[in-house]
């Protein structure tokens, strides 16, 4: 950690240091089947985040030790791109970070994704980050689940990511590069809309245990957006083509019209 | 009124057996990006993978050729098994044959019956969730569209199409289009005329 002395004020006039309210979002935008290889895919901007995630699969599980006979395995590699970041990515392969992310993706999919309708497969998940400013694993779990759902894969949810953090005595929604290496601390969050429910928490520096109460509920508001985007983004090819034959009248040998 | 629904989107508040829905708390809600009719309770994957259930035809390609078992890639999480006394000719691995299911093993392995060695024409790999569509019902979509064309068509379930005579590109063209508009109104009608142009 860096001494007080360096550290930058991070709240400047009740605003952030990008013009951002405390519990404003960054720009997103999600983009559908960019990979035409992969079952699923989807590219997301997140702020100035830029991630490709990619789903392969269900194939047979290999090397085989690894399959379970009672459902399918779900393998996840996330990685940062040695040109994404300010800091030192130059080496290339999994670094002890990505292999912890990795490890925490691979836990949120396997809570959502209903393995068991696949026994003895594996359902491959690749994230991988072009730039970076921040939050980048809430990002990608955020890309790959939009990945995962158009790809034909059933699933009980759609998950999204956001981190919060504390300045001061302020939560704050979405910490980008600056405000997460300064804050006083940090916690990433990946939810499931439908109900609620909690995938993944890690903490990052003190939160008290009404902090995080307040934390989470903020998380769920932001989810909100999160939650439409993806939809949206999802949604979109369908809805282009139906509503470019909105007038025809239904074919009368046609089925299910 | 038909509306696309995402994984984990209510269905309906009460619970409903729908394939391709789970029930939790007594609601219903969609696994699949599928399209869903409130009044009528349809629901239409977009999305999906294929589920082998018996008497699908299917094709496939032979992976192996081990002594008295042919393993057979589906392009599916499943392997394809015949077995040589089920088959009256003999294959070599890289044949491309049709089959049916006849039921799956406790391993998930599909064990296929009655192969068929399909000689020349075209591959097309499409959507196992649009084969439907492309059968339309009572397989009136296929019918009209080998009849128009001239060719001879085999559809696998598992999502591989095997054309074969005739006006094979016009044939791709317009089960490419079946594929992406499966959802819209009167594509039976847009199919019909783009086959009557090229014709």
């Amino acid at each position: 950690m860096s001494s007080s002395q360096e550290k930058p004020q991070l709240i400047v006039d009740g605003k952030r240091l990008d013009g951002r309210a405390f519990e404003e979002l960054r720009p997103i935008s999600i983009k559908t089947n960019v990979i035409r290889n992969a079952a699923g895919s989807a590219y997301i901007e997140w702020g100035t985040n830029k991630i490709l995630a990619a789903v392969y699969g269900p194939t047979e599980a290999l090397p085989k030790h690894t399959a379970d006979p009672e459902r399918a395995v779900i393998k996840c590699r996330y990685m940062m791109a040695p040109f994404s970041s300010l800091e030192d990515h130059g080496r290339t392969g999994p670094n002890r970070r990505a292999i912890e992310i990795s490890k925490v993706t691979k836990e949120v999919f396997e809570n959502v994704v209903l393995l068991e309708n696949f026994p003895g497969t594996e359902i491959n998940i690749y994230v991988e980050v072009l730039q970076s400013d921040g939050g980048t694993r809430a990002a990608g779990v955020t890309a790959a689940a939009v990945a995962m759902a158009s790809s034909g894969i059933p699933m009980s949810d759609v998950p999204f990511g956001v981190s919060i953090g504390k300045i001061g005595d302020t939560l704050v929604v979405d910490l980008n590069k600056i405000e997460d290496n300064y804050s006083d601390a940090d916690m990433p969050m990946v939810i499931g809309p439908k109900q609620g429910n909690l995938l993944l928490l890690q903490m990052d520096g003190n939160l008290t245990k009404e902090e995080v109460t307040s934390a989470i509920s903020l998380a769920k508001k932001a989810g909100e957006v999160i939650s439409k985007l993806q939809s949206d983004a999802l949604k979109e090819p369908y809805l282009k083509t139906l509503e470019k034959y909105k007038n025809e009248a239904p074919s009368q040998q046609g089925n299910k019209e | 009124m038909q509306r696309i629904v995402i994984p984990g989107e209510k269905l309906e508040d009460k619970s409903l057996r729908i394939e391709g829905t789970i029930i939790e708390n007594g609601k219903t809600y969609s696994t699949l990006m599928s399209s869903y009719d409130d009044e009528k309770k349809i629901l239409i994957p977009l999305e999906g993978l294929w589920y082998p259930i018996s008497g699908d035809t299917i094709i496939g390609r032979i992976q192996e050729d081990k002594f008295n078992v042919y393993i057979v890639d589906l392009q599916a999480p499943y392997r394809g098994l015949i077995f040589s006394k089920d088959s009256n000719e003999e294959f070599v691995a890289g044949d491309i044959i049709e089959a049916t299911v006849k039921e799956m093993d406790k391993t998930k392995t599909v064990i296929l019956g009655r192969p068929r060695r399909l000689t020349g024409g075209k591959l097309l790999y499409v959507k196992p969730s649009k084969i439907p569509r492309i059968l339309g019902r009572g397989n009136n979509m296929i019918k009209q569209l080998t009849a128009k064309t001239g060719t001879r068509v085999t559809v696998g379930m598992n999502g591989i199409i095997w054309i074969k005579d005739g006006k094979v590109d016009l044939t791709t063209e317009a089960i490419n289009m079946i594929q992406e508009e499966a959802h819209t109104n009167g594509l039976t009608n847009r199919v019909m005329s783009l086959l009557e142009m090229g014709v």
